[in-house]
This record gives C-alpha cells, structure tokens and sequence, in this order.
C-alpha cells in the first residue's frame, strides 16, 4: 500500500525532471521552485488594481499632453520646393517639410494641380508612395490608400487621412507654407 | 449519542466545505471581473493615443473619464467587493462559532 502510494506521489509530482541548481547564475538566484511558483489571489489582484491604476495614468497622460501641444501654436516656414515647377502632370516629387527629417511628398495630379502631403501613413508610418497608374497614394506595407487630391483614406487599415502640406504658388514657383492634419479638403491651387 | 456527534461533525465538515467553494467562487469572479477592466482599460487607452495623435481633442476628455471609472470600479472591486467573511459579519461582529 505505502509502495502504491509513493508510486502515485512520485508520477503526479512536477519534480521528477528538475535539474540541480549548479549553474553560478542559479545561485545567485536562490528562489525556491515552490515560492517562485506560488501567486497568491490577493497578490494577484493587487497586481490587477495597479495596473488599472497606470492603464488610467496612462490615458490621462497621453490626453494632458495632446492638449498641451494643441495649445501651442506651430508657425512653418515657407521654403521653395525644387523641381516643382517643372513637374510633369501624374508625376510625384519628394521633399521634406517643416523640418529636414520630415519627408513629404508633392503630387501633381492630371489636372495639373499641385497637392502635397506627409509622407507618413496613418496607420504604421510606412512611407506613401504615388501610384500613377492608379492615380492615388499608397502604402506598401498594408495595402493602404489614400486619395491623391484630398489626402482621406479610400482603403485599408490607415485610420486617418494624411498630413496635408499647405501650397501656395508664388512666381511660378511652388512653396510649402504649412501642416495641417485635419481631413477637410485642401483648394486645389 | 456517538452517532450524532458524528453526523453533527460531518455536517459541519459539509458546511465548510460549501463556504469554502463559495468563497473560491467569489474570489475567481473578482478576478474575472478585473481582468475584463483591466482589458476594456487597454482598448480605451489604444484609443485615447490614437485620438490625440489624429488630435480628435473633443474625445480626449470622455476617453480619461471612461478609463477613470474603470479604475473607481477596480478600485471598489478590491476594497468593497470581499467575500463574506465566516468571522466577521458585515458590520464587523464576530460570529458565534457553531
């Protein structure tokens, strides 16, 4: 009976393939396999109210300093884009705009209206592309699409249109004068 | 008078036994039920980084609310919300013992 019953404790026990701890790192970390595996209710529910703690924290953080930064006014500075006014109707030209690391890309669509955007999608910040067989932007990376004339999304996972770049044509050549991100349309100019 | 001191342990013991399960039992419904704030938490906090980087600012305030109430019912859950205890009453009595 007692051989029956130590056959019975030894198959259901989890520590028949326990390695000894002779490694230098397994002593340094001397938990018990017991202790380590051991999370009580109540250690568990504290972890859940903490948690929700920092998940409020964090909605509350991203929302304090979304309004801080909508405070602030952004003043652009109007820069020349080169080549602009030598570019071919259904072609496509990038730039960067406001700063140097801010890629942007000018379309001139087959109306001969100029019309520029951030280059970055909404959706992952893959950078957009001009279709001209398709006479739209797009996104390689998720199969995104983004209507060349206004910015909106037409397709796929972008859940917002793209940074339109504001335009203004001064002596035949073509300036960036400023960032919007709202969705209305831009005046084709 | 054996016998029923026997039935009268053994009753007691199923007693227990039932208090205990129930006690379990509304132990693993707090969790449930902070596990699912804690995820409806996440999605709202998904939203509120996605409207303030399309700067949908009008949806800013309720989203903080929302995420504020999950927190005030986590809060409540874990305060308020204990299983009975077989001690203590309510009001903070201590019971007889059987």
């Amino acid at each position: 009976m007692n051989n029956l019953n130590e056959t019975i404790k030894r198959v259901l026990s989890d520590e028949n393939d326990v390695r000894t701890a002779t490694a230098p790192y397994q002593a340094e970390f001397p938990y018990e396999r017991e202790e380590e595996a051991q999370v009580t209710r109540r250690e568990f529910c504290n972890f859940l109210g903490f948690t929700s703690a920092a998940l409020f924290l964090g909605a509350g953080g991203f929302a304090a300093k979304a309004a801080l930064d909508a405070r602030k006014s952004e003043s652009f500075a109007a820069i020349q884009i080169n080549g602009a006014e030598s570019l071919a109707p259904n072609q496509s030209l990038n730039f960067n705009y406001p700063a140097a690391g801010d890629s942007a890309i000018l379309v001139r669509t087959a109306d001969g209206a100029y019309h520029a955007y951030g280059q970055k999608c909404t959706h992952l910040a893959c950078p957009v592309y001009y279709a001209r067989e398709h006479q739209r932007l797009e996104c390689p990376c998720h199969e995104g699409a983004f209507d060349a004339k206004t910015g909106n999304v037409l397709y796929g996972p972008p859940p917002r249109p793209l940074e339109t770049i504001e335009l203004e044509v001064r002596d035949g050549q073509v300036y960036a004068i400023g960032r919007t991100t709202s969705s209305k349309e831009h005046a084709d100019i | 008078m054996q016998l029923a001191e026997q039935r009268r342990q053994k009753n007691m013991q199923t007693s227990k036994d039932r208090s205990n399960a129930g006690h379990a039992a509304v132990w693993q419904a707090r969790l449930i039920m902070l596990v699912m704030i804690n995820i409806a938490q996440l999605w709202i906090l998904a939203a509120t980084v996605d409207a303030a980087l399309a700067r949908h600012y009008s949806v800013l305030l309720p989203l903080v609310i929302a995420s504020g109430i999950c927190f005030v019912i986590t809060l409540s859950i874990i305060k308020w919300w204990r299983p009975t205890s077989r001690r203590k009453t309510s009001t903070g009595y201590v019971r007889e013992p059987n």
